[in-house]
């Protein structure tokens, strides 16, 4: 029984990072109506920021924790002045493609820093014996991290739901110009909606770093692990991306649990996901939280 | 459209001819092309990067130093981002160059190269130590002893360091081709008679949590688990057992998991990836290492501070790992030179498979010698078992050779 | 219709069907039959190295990838993700009667043409099976659809044994009439393959734009609910663009296999997939002629930044981390860049081109 709650829990803990994960994702498209696929390469660029900070120039990780949500928050938002401001209203196809040469573009510049091959790793600052709760193990890296991910979900919540900025930021994203009609600037929004993902971005790289130590192909790749979350939970809800992101963790390790190593089936922890979301997608079209939208010819 | 295409690319072809005939000219000496297609970027970059920084600063060094007099090798090295469809592009490229010897990367390119390489007769070293790549070919030579005979004699050694009944094993490989060479080997040998249980075969994926598949591994009485993979899955699994409490203090101990691994799973990454978790960590691999110290890795370290590497790529068992192959293709051209020779395909050939006995070429970045004959393909075939102790990989005991090996070959 | 049919400096159609020729004047037709014959005959002109024949080879597998790509997301607005699992499936078919019959077997090496239809087939197939749930979901949900389904690819060939875990299943040489094609007229004698598919496969596209099945595919792109009033059965469309656009991809895929001889799942991943997306959008959406364009501009952009690498490489000792930048950083950039200020591709330069000669040397 241990055995299934040990599981229950891993799932819950890789869940809610995938949430984190998929949470800057979420807040782009919510405002803006934009998948960005090059998430990931944020992620990794917010990781890489904070190691660097760290190790080469001495600061405290806190610090450096902090500093490089800050940086990333600018780079994002500087990113979407110069690529994407461009293509407010342009087909849906154009704006994917515009993030994946993003992507690529980030690639070529994460290439040109040592960063670009070869494992990293944060120095040690948490406690190393883990914490075991009737034979229930999670380390003090994974409990932080799921820690730092419900702060932040919880506080993008609150933003969302009560700041004036957050409320212009969803009306944004309801109807363009009405909420330019009733003054927001929706430039603005967008810009910050891409600041704040990329804060949470770097949250994300941070905590994944510190879990599967720093290594570029394995950090941008959750821009695309995720992708089955943030559909799953209807892409533009934030709560929807938590409980889509629990459940994929779940689903997940219960895959990697009972299906590896049985009916000579291996590595289905990478494809479950996919499978389930497909299956969930032909009977809600939209995922489980999001929206059904009404079209008219 | 193409023929303006081709105009230009005709153009710039002579254009590239002329330059080489202009470079050789003033060199005075002879140059060979050789060309090197690896993974700088993409999957297992983290191997391939230090890898092609070794090749490229000791053929540097052998030019440098005049090891084959007047003459000098032209290495050219390419990225291919662990893509077949790349390597088959640079290896035509560089045949047309006229390259003389081939140094691939990935175990995917040479299983798939293979019959290109048959065809154009061409000797070709990789960096991949697959056994598969010896079946049906004549003309690919591993530097070191493949992966089966690393994963069989970590198995070897189990087998002789248990205490109690038959050891249980479990094997952690890499999705791929390369993660999956050992196996069917291993498998061969344990039917041979070598004395361990296989109990699991785990393919690992880009897992976050090891939790499941460890406690599972626990409840079926597994006390060691062989890797073959890259370093970061093994570190995460580790410091998954370290806050598990799984991981055994001493080599075998009962009721906790000894882990071990292969080639590319080890290295000073992997102890800065999972820190103390990577205390007692068996690794077997057939290069000398750094942190033991050695005339060989003073030679490798003055190497690398010769060119400027950083402390992290001049400890690299990867680094050492390119420049062995270097040394070797090196060594293969001085003597074909010595003999007389025109250095091209067939005699740098005829050189690698007579490197035995006493004509066995010893480099200072192994921990034996490299013996190949036109029977045996894999270059060194002693291995090394080090563990970490105190953060850093350390002998244990004396270089070995697989015995099960031969058995099952 | 003018009398001269050599020089049209206007719109003569006065039925339908003339609008519909597949040349509007003799002089397009004679541009276009040059075109062919100076794409059949330069090879035996200029002795081209392995190298450059496997690129120009792979520039047009591409090509045929691309083309099936245009049709589903360029025409029919169906947005794949996929696409590189479809020319995968073309290639595993291939291999898998490499698997089955031996890879030297007589089927393999000498009925290829059957071989590269079938793959087709096999593709069309699973476009189709694929494209069901195009029936309920749009826009961003069916693309990601498509990428689950090249994820679910992708752990299939590398688990099942059947496929060799996704290792390199050779496939054997081919036999021409002339007897064994060798090492060295490989690449040469499948240009002259892929250029004949190319060919039948662009007047097929062509042709096909100009039926009621062509302008269906346009008219779901444009407002699916709107085709439906019309009568026309959106669900049917979307499903049969998938299957059409399998069949491009399982012929590339096959004839990939066969001018590789090989097939290795390296070959069909995500990255690949949005490799053709990137192609099918710096050509120009839409268009035939992008598929054209397309391929050329991003393997030779590929191809030239590697030359420049290396030549940057000589005076920047240890700067491999550079010159491996570059890659992806042009190839990053010339999609951004083609977006924001060419959203049309080249194939709108093309268009542009095309109308200024017509009305030469009058402006208006």
């Amino acid at each position: 029984m241990s055995y299934f709650f040990q599981i229950v829990v891993s799932g819950i803990v890789v869940g809610s990072i995938y949430a984190l994960a998929a949470l800057g994702m979420v807040l782009i498209y919510k405002s803006s109506r934009v998948l960005n696929i090059a998430h990931g390469q944020i992620i990794a660029a917010g990781a890489f920021i904070t190691y660097f900070l760290t190790v080469s120039i001495g600061m405290p990780i806190f610090f450096s924790f902090i500093a490089s949500m800050i940086i990333t928050f600018f780079l994002a938002m500087s990113v979407e002045r110069i690529f994407l401001r461009r293509l407010i209203g342009e087909p849906i196809i154009s704006v994917i493609m515009v993030t994946i040469g993003l992507g690529s573009i980030l690639d070529g510049l994460i290439y040109l820093t040592p960063f670009g091959s070869e494992n990293f790793s944060f120095p040690a600052f948490l406690p190393q014996e883990p914490l075991s709760l009737g034979g229930v193990s999670i380390s003090w890296t994974q409990l932080v991290g799921v820690i730092i991910t419900f702060i932040l979900i919880g506080l993008f919540s609150w933003f969302f739901k009560k700041s004036t900025i957050g409320i212009s930021m969803r009306a944004v994203s309801d109807d363009q110009f009405a909420s330019m009609s009733v003054g927001i600037s929706v430039p603005k929004v967008f810009g910050l909606a891409w600041a704040t993902a990329g804060l949470s971005a770097a949250a994300a790289g941070c905590i994944i770093g510190n879990i599967t130590g720093l290594n570029f192909d394995t950090l941008h790749a959750f821009g695309i692990i995720v992708f089955p979350v943030i559909i799953l939970g209807g892409l533009d809800s934030i709560l929807g991306a938590v409980v889509a992101g629990i459940i994929m963790g779940l689903i997940q390790q219960f895959a990697s649990g009972y299906l590896d190593g049985n009916f000579g089936l291996n590595g289905t922890g990478d494809v479950m996901p996919y499978i389930i979301l497909l299956i969930i997608l032909l009977f809600k079209p939209h995922g489980l939280f999001g929206i059904h939208e009404i079209e008219r010819v | 459209m193409k023929t303006k295409k081709s105009l230009f690319l005709n153009a710039l072809l002579i254009l590239v001819i002329m330059f080489a005939f202009t470079a050789s000219a003033n060199a005075g000496g002879k140059v060979y092309k050789l060309g090197l297609s690896l993974a700088i970027t993409g999957p297992t970059s983290d191997a391939g990067n230090p890898y092609s920084k070794g090749v490229e600063d000791y053929f540097k060094f052998a030019n440098e130093t005049k090891i084959l007099g007047e003459d000098t090798i032209d290495c050219t090295i390419r990225d291919d981002q662990y893509k077949t469809d790349i390597t088959k592009r640079n290896f035509e490229d560089y045949m047309d160059q006229g390259i003389v010897l081939y140094l691939n990367y990935s175990t995917g390119s040479t299983l798939g190269l293979k019959k290109d390489f048959e065809e154009e007769k061409i000797a070709v070293i990789p960096a991949s130590f697959h056994r598969g790549n010896l079946e049906n070919s004549n003309y690919i030579f591993l530097p070191v002893a493949s992966y089966s005979e690393q994963v069989i004699s970590l198995g070897e050694y189990v087998a002789n360091n248990h205490k109690g009944s038959k050891a249980k094993v479990a094997l952690f490989l890499h999705p791929s081709a390369f993660g999956r060479g050992p196996l069917a080997d291993t498998e061969a040998a344990v039917k041979a008679g070598l004395n361990i249980e296989i109990v699991e075969v785990v393919e690992h994926g880009k897992d976050l949590d090891n939790t499941a598949m460890l406690t599972r591994l626990m409840s079926k009485g597994v006390q060691y688990v062989i890797s073959q993979t890259v370093q970061s899955p093994v570190a995460t699994m580790l410091k998954d057992a370290h806050r598990l409490g799984l991981i055994a203090s001493s080599f075998g101990e009962e009721g906790k998991i000894t882990f071990l691994g292969a080639h590319y799973t080890g290295g000073n990454d992997l102890i800065a990836l999972a820190a103390e978790a990577s205390e007692n960590y068996f690794w077997v691999c057939s290069y000398n290492l750094t942190s033991e110290n050695n005339e060989g890795t003073k030679q490798q370290l003055a190497l690398a501070k010769l060119y400027g590497r950083d402390e992290k790529a001049a400890n690299s068992h990867n680094y050492a790992n390119g420049i062995m192959v270097a040394q070797v293709s090196t060594e293969a051209i001085r003597r074909v030179k010595a003999a007389g020779l025109e250095v091209n395909k067939a005699n740098i050939y005829k050189m690698l498979n007579g490197m035995n006995g006493a004509n066995a070429y010893h480099p200072y970045t192994t921990v034996g010698p490299v013996t190949y004959s036109p029977t045996d393909h894999a270059g060194v075939d002693m291995l090394q078992i080090y563990a970490v102790k105190n953060g850093a990989f350390k002998k244990v005991g004396v270089p070995i050779q697989s015995e099960y090996m031969k058995k099952i070959q | 219709m003018s009398a001269n049919s050599w020089l049209a400096t206007g719109n003569f159609y006065t039925t339908y069907k003339q609008e519909q020729k597949t040349f509007s004047t003799s002089l397009d037709r004679s541009f276009f039959t040059l075109f062919l014959v100076i794409l059949f005959a330069w090879p035996l002109l200029f002795e081209m190295s392995n190298k450059n024949m496997l690129v120009i080879d792979n520039i047009l597998i591409a090509v045929v990838a691309v083309m099936g790509l245009n049709l589903v997301t360029g025409f029919a607005g169906l947005i794949s993700i996929g696409h590189a699992a479809f020319v995968g499936i073309g290639a595993y078919t291939v291999a898998s009667f490499c698997r089955t019959i031996g890879d030297t077997h007589i089927i393999i090496t000498h009925f290829w043409p059957l071989m590269i239809i079938v793959s087709g087939l096999v593709g069309a197939g699973f476009g189709a099976v694929v494209g069901l749930p195009a029936l309920r979901l749009k826009h961003l949900y069916l693309a990601i659809a498509t990428l689950s389904f090249q994820m679910i690819f992708q752990w299939v060939i590398n688990f099942a044994s059947f496929f060799n875990q996704g290792q390199t299943i050779s496939v054997g040489r081919v036999f021409w009439v002339t007897g064994k094609v060798g090492r060295d007229d490989h690449y040469f004698f499948w240009y002259y393959i892929i250029l004949v598919v190319v060919v039948l496969l662009g007047f097929g596209i062509r042709n096909l734009l100009k039926t009621r099945y062509g302008r269906s595919l346009i008219a779901v792109r444009d407002n699916d609910r709107a085709a439906d009033a019309m009568g026309m059965n959106p669900g049917l469309t979307k499903v049969y663009a998938f299957a059409l656009a399998g069949f491009f991809a399982g012929v590339a895929g096959a004839l990939h296999a066969y001018v590789y001889r090989g097939v290795g799942f390296e070959s069909f991943t995500l990255h690949e997939s949005i490799g053709y997306l990137a192609m099918a959008i710096v050509g120009g959406l839409g268009t035939l002629n992008g598929s054209f364009w397309g391929p050329v501009a991003i393997k030779y952009l590929d191809l030239q930044m590697e030359h420049l690498s290396e030549a940057m490489g000589q005076y920047l000792p240890s700067g491999m981390n550079l010159t491996t930048a570059m890659k992806p950083f042009t190839f990053g950039l010339v999609i951004v860049l083609f977006l924001i200020y060419e959203p049309r591709g080249i194939a709108n330069w093309w268009r542009i081109a095309k109308s200024y000669t017509k009305l030469w040397p009058f402006r208006y």
